[in-house]
């Protein structure tokens, strides 16, 4: 009986602790609430990025689903991206100015790569591989597909532009702190969730 | 007692259902990383100092020692190893190569290793967009090369892939805990 009353009181002990630490940075300051940014241990042959990259599939998880199922066709596209956090930085309009390009993610330029060809507002994007970035406005998003691949996301050549796409932005019910882009099914297609902090796009694919 | 059970329970699912309350992707614990060879080709290009054009890409996650031991108990000694952590590791080619004299197409392969105590192989495998080796097929193997491994003094926390460059083109520097190997791509 000790056993599992012990593992109770823990669970309740680890509970409490967790509500007070919310709620003391809730009383601090609303965008207090980023997690500690430990420093990794150096690591001499390639260090470990704060802003980690990370990877979305259409079919939401195609890779981690082949571990279960038989996918009888090939991933439609996928994302790869960095993903900076918030640390308690005001991230739209301020880090982020309007108007300006935005790389949507740090380090590489994000890629976007679509193995066959769809459609975005009517217009046909050929299977390939192509840089994604941003210009955020108030009320809508810019979002660029373009050609110059293989570069770092801060320098962006814009005469390899090739299409442009407005989206509304709308507010998040959660505030995220890292970036976040993920795929999600809508009828015809799929859309492109981009979300931080407050704030997300939504870039719908058809295929 | 039973007052404990349930107010444990009931914090519990608290906690549970605030954790799932934005079902978008956590940061992953082993994240994601890319190298390139040129290294860091991406950035070279904007500072406009690529001499060379873009060889290999490698995108792999980076699982950590986190104090345990690595070869022959981790990552077992015979078996396919995924070389990463996730997403299956990726080697992509932009141009034509060769590894062990044997010509490598360009374009995405699967990386994984075998690794031994003092070797390990190195598999190229066509089959992509999968999960580390859960559903390794060893009929899409592209090439397999053996390679030796070095003892280094010093550990490596988080798996580390870079390329060095070599006389006949670059190598593969794969390195974990106190193990790197080198995989020799050339480029003649």
């Amino acid at each position: 009986m000790i056993k599992p009353a012990s593992v109770f009181l823990s669970c309740i002990l680890f509970a409490s602790c967790t509500n007070t630490r919310e709620k003391s940075s809730d009383q601090t300051e609303k965008k207090s609430d980023t997690a500690v940014v430990h420093t990794p241990p150096a690591n001499p042959y390639a260090p470990i990025d704060i802003s980690p990259m990370d990877m979305s599939y259409f079919p939401v998880n195609y890779s981690q689903q082949r571990m279960t199922h038989d996918m009888a066709t090939p991933p439609v596209m996928r994302v790869i991206y960095s993903r900076p956090h918030r640390q308690g930085r005001s991230i739209f309009g301020d880090l982020l100015k309007y108007g300006e390009r935005w790389r949507l993610g740090a380090n590489e330029a994000s890629e976007i790569e679509f193995f066959q060809n769809v459609t975005i507002q009517d217009k046909k994007v050929n299977a390939g591989r192509y840089i994604i970035y941003c210009i955020p406005f108030q009320d809508k998003w810019t979002i660029i597909l373009n050609n110059d691949l293989y570069t770092w996301g801060l320098k962006i050549d814009s005469t390899k532009d090739l299409m442009q796409f407005d989206i509304p932005v709308k507010k998040t019910s959660v505030d995220f702190e890292y970036f976040t882009m993920v795929f999600q099914p809508i009828t015809n297609g799929a859309q492109l969730v981009m979300a931080w902090d407050d704030t997300e796009g939504r870039l719908p694919i058809n295929f | 007692m039973k007052q404990i059970i349930l107010l444990s329970l009931l914090i519990i699912s608290v906690l549970i259902a605030k954790s799932q309350s934005n079902n978008l992707p956590p940061v992953d614990k082993s994240p994601m990383d890319m190298c390139y060879y040129p290294n860091n080709y991406p950035v070279l290009k904007i500072q406009d100092k690529a001499t060379e054009p873009l060889v290999a890409r490698v995108i792999y996650s980076r699982p950590q020692k986190n104090g345990r031991l690595i070869f022959g108990e981790l990552v077992e000694y015979g078996k396919v190893w995924r070389l990463g952590a996730n997403e299956a590791t990726e080697i992509e080619f932009f141009r034509n190569v060769k590894i062990g004299d044997k010509k490598v197409e360009k374009g995405r392969y699967t990386l994984y290793a075998i690794p031994a105590e003092d070797n390990w192989t190195i598999v190229l495998n066509k089959d992509n967009d999968t999960w580390g080796a859960f559903k390794y097929d060893e009929q899409k193997d592209v090439l397999r090369t053996a390679v030796p491994v070095q003892k280094l003094n010093e550990g490596v926390e988080a798996l580390a892939m870079t390329f060095e460059k070599s006389d006949s083109g670059c190598n593969l520097i794969i390195a974990w805990d106190n193990i790197k190997a080198s995989l020799p791509i050339s480029l003649k």
